[in-house]
């Protein structure tokens, strides 16, 4: 794949004194002792790296590690203070006003963290606001934000305005925006942090098919390592301003390059320091003494799971209800209390993985993990305990599949 | 004690020989400023009265059920309380009281907005601008008076002139607020899609900031509709000469009166700007309406601009004839000039009359901006008036002889002199506008008198200090005043003058009428009736006794005229 982006050297300093901090960011003082000295900020601090065309690329790091600065001196919303940016083998850094608007309106667009809309403006307008400022007929800029719309399943709602939309259909107006000004590269602030981890696995989803369908060049921020394992195509890791690691997921994981990263990725022998209480998930209860058959069933096939842990009023655990003992329950008039099984695998929660693991592999239901007087916290499936051990880390979410 | 080792700054030279130098070397600029300026502002009003009252009641009524849609509050308020404003015979003022809200409000908007936008794009700007704008709000609005009479001399130009000083910087903070507001997100937004300036200022920041822009510019109307009051010092036409000459005659039903008014127009514009200020959303709902709305608005329009020129054309040639004076709000001088006007009126003149405060009156027919006055109190209560300005008028000499000013007491009081007073009334005089020529004199006689070391004048307005006299005869206290006569307070209380041995107070004077420099050439028939104007104490007290007693000013003086026609007709010969 040939290079689309290549970032040379490229620093920005903030605050006073510039001069002073650049000369010791170049005998390479660290970013405290800049701030001790000078007062200014170190946001990026000389990185090189280069962006090929067609992948994602994932900027992670925590807050305040400089990932956001260093995507907006991509399009040079905060101004460089040093360094190149070469795309296409255009320096981006010198171009004159002009020239940088042409690159902003047809090479990159930009999508935002809480979406950035325009509250003023319809969906379909704020979709074609790209094309509006380069001053398109309006026709033809009508024609292709409808469209735009139409791929984000968005059309019939074009004339409301955002903040009449859900969180996630406002990101897909983002996006659709976006996408309008049919640019080549796509930056991309944390787009989805604001959504909740449902809404977003789905955006995940489906920017992975939009890429599919167009290989954009795109830039992804965040700060969340699962996520840049499912969509990342390499990923590179920033500490301080300055990137630790460029790689693929595969690399990260098996070969971090210091213990910033190791720690990062949570790379720990897991199984013997890891409690029942690190890994387990929210459990999804039915109160036996309330709930009945169908309520039990009901919610079953809303939370897509065939099983649910059966708690008292006072959420003291009880045992188990399995979708085959609710239907048989309904077809006889009984109550839950009567089919529900109360032989189940119970942990305490200061319990090791180490010790779980044969319960675990015993149980064919989820394990409870129940506090000393008997309430229940939540449970442990399978698959988290693996991954604990698998020394990859767990997805939250994550639905019970036993 | 500590002791400042400089000398006193002399600040208020420095001020007064800019101002000067400014007035003298601008003098073209203002002078075209001034007479455009006029000439806009009585083309707007002559338009707006020339709409009957009733079609232009209809039609803003027709506009405020359009704005409110289903609520039916806001339009029988506005019909009810501009049929309560016709009905009380203050059309005309409010006219006058509109366009110059209207010009002050738009100078404001056309200078703030744009400052404003600076302010927000460039921190230094709005760090210089900051503080000059908490200087232009915080100053009392009568200082700008001063410098809008030295350049623009009196009348409707200088009430814009001070009204946009003081009331243009809500809309400029707002401005720069409601564009700072905007998130930077958004704005991050515009520019990543390669927005330029101009467009990310009419796509985004104006659009979003228009609400708080909004407010800003009804504050400034609102400041605009406060000066109007302080203004009319300055001869602003409109309400505010109601208010401002109750005050000063004390009259609170008028006053009152006047006050409503303002109050009623107030409140009709700030529901209009509220209403104009609707949010996206909202406009998609009414889509269907808008059409017709607008349809409506401007059908109204084009019938308001008919009937004004209509009216305007059925409206008689002006007058050959022309005067132009000035007064000041005194019961005296109320009579005098009333008489004079009602009488040039009945004699083919187009008389014109502005109140003024004293020294402003003076000022002006020395500038020339007024043909003259018959008010000036000679030789002793306008002697700094005559020094300042004598050079340059021309005194006709008396219209009324024997007048007198003096402390004043109730007959009962046992002093009969001022070096008699010790420490009655808790040792106070009550004064009347702080201005006035008389009130030097007392200033002058409070220093001359070894037993008034430690009295104290304290100023207060010709109909405050007769409110102040009536109360004090009622509970039977001790009460000194500066009075003058003619005067109807010697006709309703029984009072004494106190007897002056040191002639502090000025002997008997007279009142005199002075006109500017050149009215003999250009405009002599005037020249000559000011000439030849003269009556009695007997003549004046009568007039004022019957406006005090409730009649109003033209009435009584047509009275009085009707009485004495053949003493007026002389005045004409």
């Amino acid at each position: 794949m040939p290079v689309k982006v290549k970032i040379e050297h490229l620093t920005k300093i903030f605050g006073k004194r510039v001069k002073n901090a650049l000369a010791m960011v170049e005998q390479g003082e660290s970013k405290n002792e800049i701030l001790k000295k000078t007062g200014a900020t170190v946001g990026v601090y000389d990185t090189n790296f280069e962006i090929n065309e067609g992948e994602i690329f994932v900027i992670m790091g925590l807050s305040g590690s400089g990932k956001s600065t260093l995507l907006r001196l991509l399009n040079r919303l905060i101004e460089p203070t040093s360094g190149k940016i070469y795309i296409d083998g255009q320096d981006v850094a010198t171009l004159n006003k002009e020239d940088l608007l042409k690159v902003r309106r047809k090479t990159m667009s930009m999508v935002f963290q809480n979406f950035g809309l325009f509250p003023h403006r319809t969906i379909l307008e704020n979709t074609e606001y790209g094309l509006e400022i380069q001053n398109i007929p309006k026709e033809e800029r009508r024609k292709r934000a409808e469209n735009a719309l139409e791929n984000a399943n968005l059309l019939d709602f074009k004339n409301q305005y955002p903040n009449q939309l859900s969180g996630g259909m406002q990101q897909r107006v983002g996006l659709a925006r976006a996408l309008a000004n049919d640019p080549e590269i796509l930056l991309m602030d944390e787009a989805f942090s604001a959504l909740d981890p449902l809404i977003r696995r789905e955006m995940q989803d489906e920017l992975l098919e939009l890429q599919a369908k167009f290989q954009k060049t795109i830039i992804f921020i965040s700060h969340d390592l699962n996520e840049a394992l499912r969509i990342g195509d390499r990923i590179a890791i920033m500490k301080d301003g300055k990137i630790i690691q460029i790689g693929t997921g595969e690399e990260i994981l098996t070969h971090p390059a210091n213990d910033y990263v190791k720690t990062f990725v949570e790379d720990v022998d897991r199984a013997k320091v890891i409690t029942a209480e690190n890994i387990m998930i929210p459990a999804l209860t039915t109160n036996v003494d309330v709930d009945g058959p169908s309520v039990a069933l009901k919610k079953m096939k809303t939370e897509e799971v065939s099983s649910l842990m059966a708690v008292d009023k006072k959420r003291h655990f009880q045992g188990v209800v399995t979708s085959e003992q609710a239907l048989a329950a309904r077809k006889s008039n009984q109550s839950l209390r009567e089919v529900m099984t109360t032989e189940v695998g119970k942990v305490g929660k200061e319990t090791l993985v180490s010790d779980i693991l044969p319960i675990i592999y015993d149980s064919p239901t989820p394990v409870a993990v129940v506090d000393d007087k008997g309430y229940l916290k939540g449970v442990l499936i399978r698959g988290s305990v693996l991954e604990a051990l698998a020394d990859t880390p767990t997805e939250t979410g994550e639905k019970i599949n036993v | 004690m500590f002791e400042l080792s400089i000398d006193k700054l002399p600040l208020a030279e420095w001020v007064s020989t800019a101002t000067d130098w400014i007035t003298s070397h601008l003098a073209v600029g203002f002078d075209i400023i001034q007479k455009s300026g006029t000439t806009i502002m009585n083309g707007v009003t002559a338009g707006l009265t020339a709409v009957p009252f009733w079609l232009m009641i209809i039609v803003i009524t027709l506009l405020a059920i359009l704005v409110s849609g289903k609520k039916i509050g806001f339009p029988i308020f506005t019909f009810l309380g501009l049929v309560l404003i016709a009905n009380q015979g203050l059309w005309l003022d409010l006219m006058n009281t509109v366009t110059l809200v209207l010009l002050s409000s738009l100078l404001s908007i056309i200078i703030g907005v744009p400052l404003g936008i600076w302010m927000a794009k460039s921190e230094l700007v709005a760090k210089i601008v900051q503080p000059i704008l908490d200087f232009m709000q915080t100053m009392p609005g009568f200082v700008y008076l001063i410098p809008a009479v030295a350049f623009f001399g009196i009348g409707v130009v200088p009430g814009v002139f001070a009204s946009v000083i003081f009331a243009l910087p809500p809309t400029v903070r707002m401005t720069n607020l409601g564009i700072r507001q905007v998130p930077t997100e958004l704005v991050e937004a515009a520019n990543s899609f390669g927005s330029t300036p101009r467009q990310k200022l009419f796509k985004l920041e104006f659009p979003l900031a228009k609400g708080t822009i909004m407010a800003g510019v009804n504050q400034t109307i609102m400041l605009a509709l406060s000066m109007v009051v302080i203004a009319s010092m300055i001869g602003a036409p409109g309400l505010g000469r109601g208010v401002l000459s109750a005050v000063q005659s004390a009259d609170i039903g008028k006053g009152f009166v006047n006050g409503i008014a303002l109050v009623i127009l107030a409140i009709i514009i700030d529901r209009f700007t509220q209403k104009l200020n609707v949010s996206p959303i909202e406009k998609q709902e009414n889509a269907k309406f808008r059409v017709w709305k607008r349809r409506v608005a401007l059908l109204s329009l084009v019938v308001l601009i008919i009937g004004g020129f209509s009216g305007v054309s059925f409206k008689n040639k002006t007058a050959e004839k022309k005067v132009d004076l000035v007064y000041m709000n005194w019961d005296s001088e109320i009579a005098s000039i009333n008489v004079l006007s009602e009488a040039m009126k009945q004699h083919g003149f187009q008389v014109k009359t502005t109140a003024l405060d004293n020294t402003v009156a003076w000022q002006t027919v020395a500038n020339g901006q007024a043909d003259g006055m018959v008010s000036a109190w000679l030789p002793n209560t306008h002697k700094t008036q005559w020094k300042k300005f004598g050079k340059s008028v021309d005194l006709l000499g008396p219209n009324l002889k024997g007048a007198k000013v003096g402390l004043v007491v109730p007959s009962y009081m046992k002093v009969n002199s001022i070096s008699e007073l010790t420490n009655q009334a808790d040792r106070t005089i009550v004064g009347i506008e702080p201005g006035a020529g008389e009130m030097a004199a007392v200033e002058k006689t409070l220093k001359s008198y070894n037993n008034l070391k430690d009295w104290n004048l304290v100023p207060s307005s010709s109909g405050a200090m007769t409110v102040a006299l009536g109360e004090a005869i009622k509970q039977h206290k001790d009460i000194i005043v500066t009075g003058w006569s003619p005067h109807w307070m010697f006709n309703k209380y029984d009072l004494k003058y106190l007897s002056d041995p040191k002639g502090t107070m000025g002997t008997e004077e007279n009142i005199n009428t002075v006109v500017r420099k050149g009215l003999k050439k250009e405009n002599s028939v005037a020249y000559k009736v000011l000439d030849k104007f003269n009556w009695t104490q007997k003549d004046m007290e009568t007039v004022m006794l019957d406006i005090q007693n409730g009649k109003n000013p033209e009435q009584a003086a047509d009275i009085w005229i009707k009485a004495h026609q053949k003493q007026v007709d002389a005045w004409f010969k």
